[in-house]
């Protein structure tokens, strides 16, 4: 059993004056990348965090492209590691937590 | 928001829904014949679907790798791969016209590997090929395709909008005029007025606990259209490849094509005593037999107690050199390093769920059998029959899309944009409404998929039998009838509510996997992607005939009609046992 703590952006632009980083504590048989992570968090433990469960695995959409801790990388080609942060690029206009509005 | 619940009306002649590369084909072409074109997409337009991932080849048969082929040795294989159900004149269209489809897609500026001679070259990837046909761009043959068809929508300023679910097809009549969708982003229902309308949905891997798609392949295409009373043809045949990475569960179900190593030295699959068993499952004796022996023969091995840890059996990428593994397989070998896989030592690989052979049934306009809706790719039913051979899919996608998008546009121009039904269009709103009120006891959609993935995995998967389907079948109506209704959603929020997606996803996957599981249980046989264990033998006596599953709006009661086919010449049925 692996044990992350992961930090996540949420904001919501209808509701929050500020965005916030959350903590999440998780838990799972194995590796994940970070965009299994986040569809954990998701799936098991706040599914009020909205993100893009666009997942080709391959590293050729470039959907899944987030910030984690501060370099801007594919979520779905990185393992998650215990203390990260993953937020959206900077200068993006938030739709709401993890998904931003696209081009 | 207006009084029946909808937030915003849309006008097009043709709309396409889905954004992978048969969607984009067919927006291209319905736009060059002169139609007003909207695509919508669940995902991102030109960034979504299964085209993009595509790896390593599609079928075109130029002759180069051997001059005995051309379009009649291909068709044959496609019907021969095609158990002699394929539809023998869709199966035709796409052979013929496959070399135009790759002149077109290279006129549209996709590169293709050339030899020293500027011919493409032309791989094997197994039996069912009877020569190299395969071409391909590296390992990552998708991305040039839809690099290509994105800057022709973006050269014509094809309208799209993205991360769009479309929930109901609406119809004036007999035939359909438009959609209800959902807006992820805004959070609104949208209605889309069409003079007609191409499904380019992909497929339902997400049916299955381990598959070769994106997450958001759950079969609402199949769905919608047997909603709308369109047929279903074929969908029983399931296929199941043995070639995905089955640990770490990082890479669980990704693809990872060693049968191209094969010819180059590497060792065929083993099982955990080390032997390799695959001749003894597949009735030629190959042990690189067609793709769909491979799961079946690994299913056999981890029965008799002859698996890997997670249920697969082994391959070993180190009995070929680290240069051989870069040269060949050079991303997917990148990409499964990046996790950490240690490609000098043999990695576990097994079943996962690739593609829905069949799916709406089509003719040769690709039309379906409900006027103005049409169809291509993976959503479509009738060019494979039961088998796809590897590599006909991409050839499927530029053939077909072309000709659904022409002759969606031709049948838009002709008619009026019909006039929906006002109270299906605002029910089908209220529906959809209707999940952000529920009250938040009951389970969430991804409890639901979870039961549902099992079931299918467990008994509508690689082996079936008729308990099993006749048990699995009454669970999904149960689902349908006692957890659906109780389904939650996580908040009532309507802005990028994925929960909101997920719930309406579910509800047209178990209706479209009781359609499946119901075909299964139907055809009391097994041949190409379907195999009953209790009915083992192909039965070409009782068996040439296509299943066709219809929702004749009987409450929601799935009829199924088995109906004969006549097969090519090409394929030669198996005589009855004597006496």
């Amino acid at each position: 059993m692996e044990k992350l703590n992961i930090t996540l952006y949420r904001f919501d632009p209808e509701k929050d004056a500020e965005p916030r980083l959350q903590a999440y504590d998780i838990e799972s048989d194995g590796p994940l990348s970070v965009l299994q992570a986040i569809r954990h968090v998701y799936h098991n433990v706040d599914g009020t965090l909205s993100f893009r469960n666009s997942d080709c695995r391959r590293g050729v959409c470039g959907i899944c492209s987030m910030m984690i801790n501060g370099r801007r990388q594919l979520t779905c080609m990185c393992l998650a590691t215990d203390g990260m942060t993953v937020e959206p690029p900077p200068n993006r206009t938030i739709v709401k937590d993890l998904v931003f509005e696209t081009d | 928001m207006s009084s029946d619940g909808i937030d915003r009306v849309i006008a097009t002649d043709v709309l396409v829904i889905g954004g992978g590369g048969g969607g984009l084909r067919a927006a291209v072409a319905a736009h060059d014949a002169g139609a007003r074109v909207l695509v919508l997409s669940k995902g991102i337009v030109g960034k979504s679907g299964l085209t993009q991932t595509a790896v390593t080849g599609f079928q075109v048969a130029f002759g180069y790798a051997d001059p005995r082929d051309n379009p009649e040795v291909h068709y044959g294989d496609t019907i021969r791969g095609g158990y002699g159900l394929a539809d023998p004149e869709l199966a035709r269209i796409f052979c013929d016209e496959a070399v135009a489809a790759v002149e077109d897609i290279e006129s549209f500026g996709a590169r293709f590997d050339r030899d020293e001679d500027g011919k493409l070259i032309q791989r094997k990837l197994d039996s069912s090929q009877t020569y190299p046909r395969s071409i391909k761009k590296g390992d990552s043959l998708g991305t040039p395709i839809m690099q290509a068809l994105r800057r022709e929508m973006n050269r014509r300023d094809v309208p799209r909008l993205h991360e769009m679910l479309v929930t109901k097809l609406l119809k004036d009549g007999d035939r359909v005029c438009g959609a209800i969708a959902l807006d992820f982003q805004k959070g609104e229902i949208v209605e889309i007025r069409a003079g007609a309308i191409v499904m380019a949905t992909g497929g339902a891997g997400e049916l299955f606990p381990v598959h070769s798609n994106t997450p958001d392949s759950t079969g609402d295409g199949y769905a919608l259209a047997l909603n709308a009373g369109a047929d279903l043809v074929d969908i029983e045949f399931l296929l199941m490849l043995g070639h995905a990475v089955l640990h770490p569960a990082t890479v669980r179900g990704v693809l990872f094509t060693f049968q191209y190593l094969l010819t180059k030295g590497a060792r065929p699959l083993f099982n955990s005593e080390g032997e390799p068993f695959l001749s003894n499952y597949d009735p030629e004796g190959s042990d690189n037999p067609a793709r769909h022996i491979y799961a079946r023969a690994v299913y056999g091995e981890v029965r008799a107690g002859r698996g890997s840890p997670h249920g697969g059996a082994f391959f070993d990428p180190g009995s070929v050199s680290h240069e051989t593994l870069m040269d060949s397989l050079p991303s997917q070998t990148k990409y499964l390093e990046k996790f950490g896989v240690d490609m000098t030592k043999p990695i576990e690989v097994g079943a996962a769920a690739h593609y829905v052979c069949g799916g709406i049934k089509i003719d040769t306009g690709s039309q379906s059998t409900v006027p103005g809706l049409f169809a291509v790719g993976e959503c479509s039913g009738g060019p494979h029959g039961a088998g796809r051979i590897g590599g006909n899919s991409l050839t499927e996608i530029l053939v077909f899309g072309k000709r659904a998008g022409a002759e969606a546009a031709a049948f838009a121009n002709e008619g009026n944009t019909g006039n929906p039904d006002r109270d299906d269009a605002s029910s089908e709103a209220d529906r959809v409404t209707a999940y952000l009120s529920r009250d938040r006891s009951g389970p969430r959609p991804n409890v639901i998929k979870a039961r549902l993935q099992q079931l299918m995995n467990d008994y509508v998967g690689v082996v079936r039998n008729e308990e099993g389907l006749r048990d699995t079948i009454a669970e999904f109506e149960r689902m349908e009838r006692e957890e659906l209704p109780s389904m939650s959603v996580a908040e009532e929020n309507r802005v990028g509510n994925y929960d909101w997606v997920e719930a309406l996803e579910v509800t047209a996957m178990i209706r479209f996997a009781r359609a499946m599981a119901g075909a299964a249980l139907l055809r009391t046989e097994s041949r190409g992607a379907h195999y009953r264990e209790d009915y083992p033998e192909l039965d070409d006596q009782n068996w040439l005939k296509n299943v066709l599953i219809r929702h004749s709006g009987n409450g929601d009661v799935l009829d199924f009609e088995a109906r004969d086919c006549k097969p090519s010449p090409e394929y030669t049925p198996v005589p009855a046992e004597a006496g």
